[in-house]
């Protein structure tokens, strides 16, 4: 019997047992794939569907505390003592910038000393920021990672800071460094323009973890406006299933 | 993987938060115990870090993550072997053909019987049938999973999906 009749027949119901036997030989020659039994097929599909569950946050913590265990000991295995001709000159040279921090302080403890005090802190802000600009231009992803932390030791940031975040929020090649700069932003949310740079990142995301961490900030900051942007993400063919899934139930809560 | 296995551990996250889903559906479709699920995820992502330095690096990360997680079920499965059939028994119970069972198949679903029907399966069919949907059909390596070849896995597939429809036919005329 052809291959094609045997389908037929075994579709319709009415292959016997050694019909059935041959069929299983042509499966396991390549011959007929299983997606051509149209009942099995059907069944196959629907167990596809069907949604095993997630797991709770109990398996994240259990999971992200056998990591930092395991980190911990492999740092541990890691550190060894210097030696003292490694140690001697840094010594030195702390010594020395301890007794100008003390120098520095008794010269600023001067009654004149408020403008000037006033002026080097700045020019501290202006230095860390420059810092931080150029850091971010480096290719190191984690040269790039200080210069976002060193975002937020930033008391109040400048538009061209929270501007260099968004550029790595949305260009940076690295996740780490893109979720980085999405945290240091967090703190100047409440300021409208900030909020609606960060709207407007939802659509420039392709990482899935970006995308969840966006949606699940936009309903801690219960923004309406990022509906529309929520919904293109959650309809697109390129959005992953579960990060689709989160998506829907942020909209829902903002609705 | 590689760069875990070559010392940056950090890494395990990401793989943790792509396969976590994938794994512990695996392992539910297997037990029905949402607990015991998240342990055995938990359990083999242990083994992944701690074997690590033996994943060549020149095969698919998940089928090796699958194989990892086979030995962990059967590894829990062993230990616990007493509790195992009470839990077979538990089972019987409850597919058992008693009044309350037949009035909540009175109302299941085309989904629900569908479930019932699988953990009426034979573990070794019901397995099969979970590695096709989470490796996504992907005979050739569930074919290097289970140490058979990818012609064999589908005969595998085939049988299993079979015998489901047969349970799943008469569960629906109970219904």
């Amino acid at each position: 019997m052809k291959p094609e009749e045997l389908i037929a027949k075994y579709n319709e119901g009415l292959a016997d047992p050694a019909e059935v036997t041959e069929l299983e030989k042509l499966i396991e020659e390549g011959t007929v794939s299983l997606t051509q039994l149209r009942e099995l097929q059907t069944l196959d599909e629907q167990l596809s569907a069907v949604d095993d569950g997630s797991p709770t946050l109990r398996l994240d913590d259990g999971f992200y505390a056998m990591l930092a265990k395991e980190k911990k000991k492999q740092r541990g295995l890691t550190i060894t003592w210097p030696s003292w001709s490694f140690l001697l000159p840094r010594l030195g040279v702390a010594a020395v910038i301890l007794f100008l921090g003390f120098a520095g302080g008794y010269w600023l403890r001067s009654p004149s000393g408020n403008s000037d005090v006033a002026t080097l802190t700045q020019e501290v802000v202006e230095l860390k920021e420059m810092m931080m600009l150029s850091l971010l231009e480096k290719e190191s992803a984690s040269d790039r990672l200080r210069a976002v932390s060193l975002s937020q030791e930033l008391v109040a940031a400048s538009d061209k800071v929270t501007d260099a975040l968004f550029v790595t929020l949305n260009k940076d090649p690295n996740v780490n460094v893109r979720l980085a700069a999405l945290e240091a932003l967090m703190p100047y949310a409440s300021q409208p323009r900030v909020r609606e740079g960060l709207v407007r990142s939802i659509a420039e995301q392709d990482s899935p973890l970006v995308q969840v961490s966006l949606a699940e900030l936009m309903v801690a900051l219960q923004e309406k406006k990022s509906v529309t942007e929520l919904q293109k993400l959650a309809d697109s063919d390129r959005t992953p299933k579960e990060v689709k899934e989160k998506i829907k139930k942020s909209i829902e809560v903002l609705i | 993987m590689t760069k875990v296995r070559d010392g940056d551990v950090d890494k395990l996250g990401l793989l943790f938060e792509r396969y976590k889903r994938p794994l512990y559906g695996f392992f539910y479709g297997l037990n029905r115990d949402q607990e015991l699920s998240e342990d055995l995820v938990q359990n083999t992502f242990f083994r992944i870090l701690k074997y690590r330095h033996l994943f060549r690096g020149d095969g698919d990360f998940k089928t090796w993550m699958f194989h990892i997680a086979r030995n962990v079920s059967h590894d829990h499965y062993r230990k616990n072997k007493i509790k195992v059939k009470e839990g077979v028994e538990k089972w019987e119970n409850r597919l058992g053909h008693t009044d309350h069972r037949d009035a909540e198949m009175q109302n299941a679903d085309e989904r629900q019987l569908l479930e019932w029907a699988m953990d009426r399966l034979p573990a070794d069919k019901r397995e099969i049938l979970l590695l096709s949907k989470y490796q996504e059909k992907k005979y050739k390596e569930i074919g290097e999973l289970l140490g058979c070849t990818e012609g064999t896995v589908k005969v595998k597939v085939f049988r299993a999906l079979q015998e489901l429809k047969v349970l799943y036919k008469q569960l629906e005329q109970r219904s």
